[in-house]
């Protein structure tokens, strides 16, 4: 068997998938290009397919990567990458392909970057920014079905800016997850909203790109290794 | 799309979903059912007529209907007109709609439905009907046909549950009755008459329309006889959510002569067309890749019965390692060698449907299964390592009695000992028991509703004689009450639809959302009482008026007076036609050799 890197764009309709969704919709995609995915061993065998970095539902995303294995008797990558892209539905599109070998890659993501659009009052957003800039700790708490927890956002959200754009504000981020887990991207966004008092809907939110490591072997996929055509 | 170059900082995406609707989206339970981006969705910009297609139903019930796949697949790819879709909005989504006066839009282009030339609905069922006029409030469409003008498009109703339009009459400008497949171009071409009036009058011209107010005779219905000549839909839409079934579907049979008294799709969809096996085949092939599916479904009322079976199935599984083959129903009077022949791939459980508890009843109803043959298709499904066997029953028959209900709890008896012995108690049994409602151009359509006294008596009955350890789930009698009231409805009928609607009635199909309150008030409104519509066998019938179904009043008093009886009426398919008024003038059997 033989692991694969594929990087795909997540865009318009597709946005709007759950994590379990998107990836449902890769493996349907897998199967309709005649791309077979290895099983996982037990009772009920799965399709080794994983994404590693969930996209927020109603986000887009750039450059997303699949985690994915396949048997060793394949056709090659970019005969397979043209099915591929042949088979995907609006919205998903397969970009890339990288070869990683029989090794099970685990790549770690070191920063996602983020932007979505904010309504209202563009100096209200920008001053909100402004503020998070000076803050020295912005800690927040997260109810979740597990429980509440508290986390400190400054402890992982960098690189925040603000940027007027027709319809409102572009607001720009980027998240560095740590060995307890990552801010979520609208958990900066309803704070920011909060301070600028305006409405926290996420609109436009893109991962524009994220940086990775532990891709073995070589470079991450944005760095440009890869088959695409 | 992806001018985005790797690593790079900037913007990759194109085609966002307008503003107005994403700001609905992000707050709304499962965005991804107004969104569209299925595989195999079509897009033809710029093409003319623009029709909308609908089913009355949440996003995940609707786009699992094989009937608005047929009517999609033939517009987009074999007519000049662009097919959308539009599915109706969870409440969630509806008021935010509402509070933002965004109207409702299409998967497709996101634009509102209301821009479109036609906009035709599947109606499945009477409990959908509220969900009709939400979404013509929803997308800004006058409800009222006589209100609708130029800018307007025309609203068709098609499906099932226009056996009787009456309920839904003023809401729609007309009604195709029956299978509408050949009858497609005529429809878009008649949408290319300059104005309102002239679409509709050549619409009048078409067979099997009928127009609210306009018609003067019922409409005949269609029925589709290229069926066994036609290949079925072969890039279905698939949707990326997940689905409530994840098969490819391949319909190989249409109608069943089964000859089941309370059945309307029986004597409606009649008579029996076949597809050969070879088509079948060839579709599943190519199903299987389109849909990117492992299964495969052979769709038809009864696939049992289809002539190809065996074959069909032998070759489909063979067509690749992996595949399966399932069989929507079993019949019960052979379903042991059915299990073992057919089943093999069926996943986890079995349904059987012995319909009614005792001997008499089951004659009476034309289902004519007997005890011994229950028992052994119970058996069989047990000994075949099924884990699940689910039994469907239906109380309030004409004729029946307690004794017949208490016949439900002995047979459910039978199968829990079964289980037991068997089984050895690792298979699961439930049994489900639904309310019977008359319907339209079935024997038993002069016969009354069983009413919801009657009805909650029998529930109590059979919930006491039932074994333990033996799960039973009812229809709601109430939401009963509502449906047979609209299935008997004549004119006038949807006032009480309306009336409910405005009082908050939606989703009525759902046990969540269902407020029999609403339509309590509802009928104190408008004085039409639910369920008592009383209906005699020498008047003219509402739907009469309405619709010519093909089986005639001759036949159906003939099988309500032979059910009386407890006489049982062949197949035709297997013997002697039944002369139940068909076929004829290009309308026949078409059975494979
Ligand atoms: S007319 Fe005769 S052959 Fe045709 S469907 Fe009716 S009973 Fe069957």
């Amino acid at each position: 068997m033989t692991w694969w890197l594929l990087t795909f764009s997540r865009a318009a309709a597709a946005s709007y998938l759950s994590h379990l969704d998107t990836a449902r919709a890769m493996q349907r995609t897998f199967a309709r290009a005649g791309v077979p995915i290895a099983l996982s061993q037990g009772m009920r065998p799965k399709p080794r397919l994983s994404l590693p970095l969930p996209l927020p539902v109603g986000a887009s995303g750039c450059e997303e990567l699949a985690v994915v294995e396949v048997p060793d008797d394949l056709p090659d990558p970019a005969a397979a990458l043209r099915e591929l892209r042949a088979a995907a539905p609006p919205g998903l599109r397969p970009l890339a392909i990288i070869v990683v070998g029989d090794q099970h890659p685990r790549p770690r993501v070191l920063e996602a970057r983020y932007a979505c659009v904010l309504e209202g009052d563009a100096g209200a957003v920008r001053a909100a920014v402004e503020r998070y800039a000076t803050e020295v700790s912005v800690v927040r708490e997260r109810v979740s079905p597990k429980g509440r927890r508290t986390l400190d956002l400054k402890e992982y959200v960098v690189h925040a800016a603000a940027e007027p754009v027709p319809g409102g504000t572009r607001l720009s981020f980027a998240i560095r997850p740590r060995d307890d887990g990552a801010a979520r991207p609208q958990e900066f966004i309803d704070l920011i909203a909060g301070w600028a008092e305006v409405e926290p809907v996420m609109r436009r939110l893109e991962r524009r790109r994220v940086t990775w490591r532990d891709l073995p072997p070589g470079p991450s996929p944005g760095a440009g290794r890869s088959m695409s055509s | 799309m992806n001018a985005h170059a790797p690593g790079s900082l900037d913007s990759c995406s194109e085609g966002w979903i307008p503003d107005e609707v994403a700001r609905l989206l992000a707050r709304v339970t499962r965005p991804g059912r107004y969104t569209g981006g299925e595989f195999n969705l079509r897009l033809k910009p710029g093409a003319s007529p623009r029709i909308v297609l609908s089913y009355p139903d949440v996003y995940e019930i609707g786009i699992s209907n094989p009937g608005l796949q047929i009517l999609y697949a033939h517009l987009n790819d074999a007519t000049p007109a662009a097919a959308e879709r539009a599915y109706c909005p969870w409440p969630d989504m509806a008021a935010l709609m509402r509070a933002h006066a965004v109207p409702l839009w299409t998967l497709e282009t996101m634009k509102p439905v209301a821009g479109c030339d036609l906009w035709g609905f599947t109606l499945p069922h009477e409990l959908t009907f509220t969900n009709v006029l939400e979404m013509l409030d929803l997308a800004g469409v006058p409800f009222h046909a006589a209100e609708r003008g130029e800018g307007h498009p025309i609203v068709l109703g098609g499906g099932p549950a226009v056996a009787n339009p009456w309920p839904l009459a003023p809401f729609f400008d007309a009604f195709f009755i029956g299978e509408v497949e050949h009858r497609l171009d005529e429809i878009v071409k008649a949408l290319a008459a300059p104005s309102r009036a002239l679409r509709l009058q050549a619409l009048l011209s078409v067979p099997g329309m009928w127009l609210p107010g306009v018609s003067e005779r019922p409409a005949q219905r269609q029925v589709f006889m290229a069926f066994s000549s036609t290949a079925p839909v072969l890039r279905p839409v698939v949707p990326v959510l997940e689905a409530v079934h994840d098969r490819a579907i391949v319909e190989v049979m249409r109608g069943c002569t089964s000859g089941c008294r309370f059945c309307q799709a029986g004597m409606w969809y009649r008579p029996v067309r076949e597809r050969p096996v070879d088509l079948a085949v060839e579709a599943a092939e190519q199903l299987l890749s389109e849909t990117g599916c492992d299964e495969v479904s052979l769709l038809s009322l009864s696939s049992c019965d289809y002539s190809g079976v065996e074959e069909a199935l032998t070759r489909i599984r063979a067509l690749r390692p992996g595949v399966r083959v399932s069989l929507p129903s079993l019949r019960i009077d052979s379903a042991a060698e059915s299990l073992e022949r057919f089943a093999a791939d069926q996943r986890g459980s079995v349904t059987l449907a012995p319909e009614a508890g005792t001997q008499e009843l089951r004659d009476a109803i034309n289902k004519g299964v007997d005890d011994a043959q229950f028992e052994e298709a119970v058996r069989a499904t047990f000994a075949g390592g099924f884990t699940g066997l689910k039994l469907y029953f239906m109380i309030g028959l004409p004729g029946e009695t307690d004794a017949d209900v208490a016949g439900i709890a002995r047979m459910a008896g039978t199968a829990a000992r079964l289980a037991k012995d068997v089984a050895r108690g690792r298979a699961r049994l439930s049994v489900a028991v639904s309310s019977y409602v008359p319907k339209a151009h079935t024997p038993f359509q002069f016969e009354s509703f069983a009413g919801a006294s009657v009805l909650r008596h029998r529930q109590r009955l059979l919930r006491e004689a039932m074994p333990r350890h033996v799960r039973i789930s009812f229809h709601d009698v109430a939401a009963s009450l509502v449906e047979a009231t609209l299935a008997r409805g004549g004119p006038g009928s949807d006032r009480l639809v309306e009336e409910a609607w405005r009082r908050g009635a939606r989703f009525d199909g759902w046990s969540e959302h269902f407020r029999f309150a609403l339509w309590e008030d509802a009928a104190t409104a408008t004085g039409i009482e639910l369920g008592t519509a009383d209906l005699r066998s020498d008047q003219t019938l509402p739907w009469e008026s309405a619709v010519a179904a093909g089986v005639t009043r001759s036949f159906l008093s003939e099988e309500r007076a032979r059910g009386a009886r407890g006489e049982l009426t062949d197949d035709c398919r297997d013997g002697l036609c039944a002369s139940c008024g068909v076929c004829g003038a290009g309308v026949e059997m078409d059975v494979l050799p």
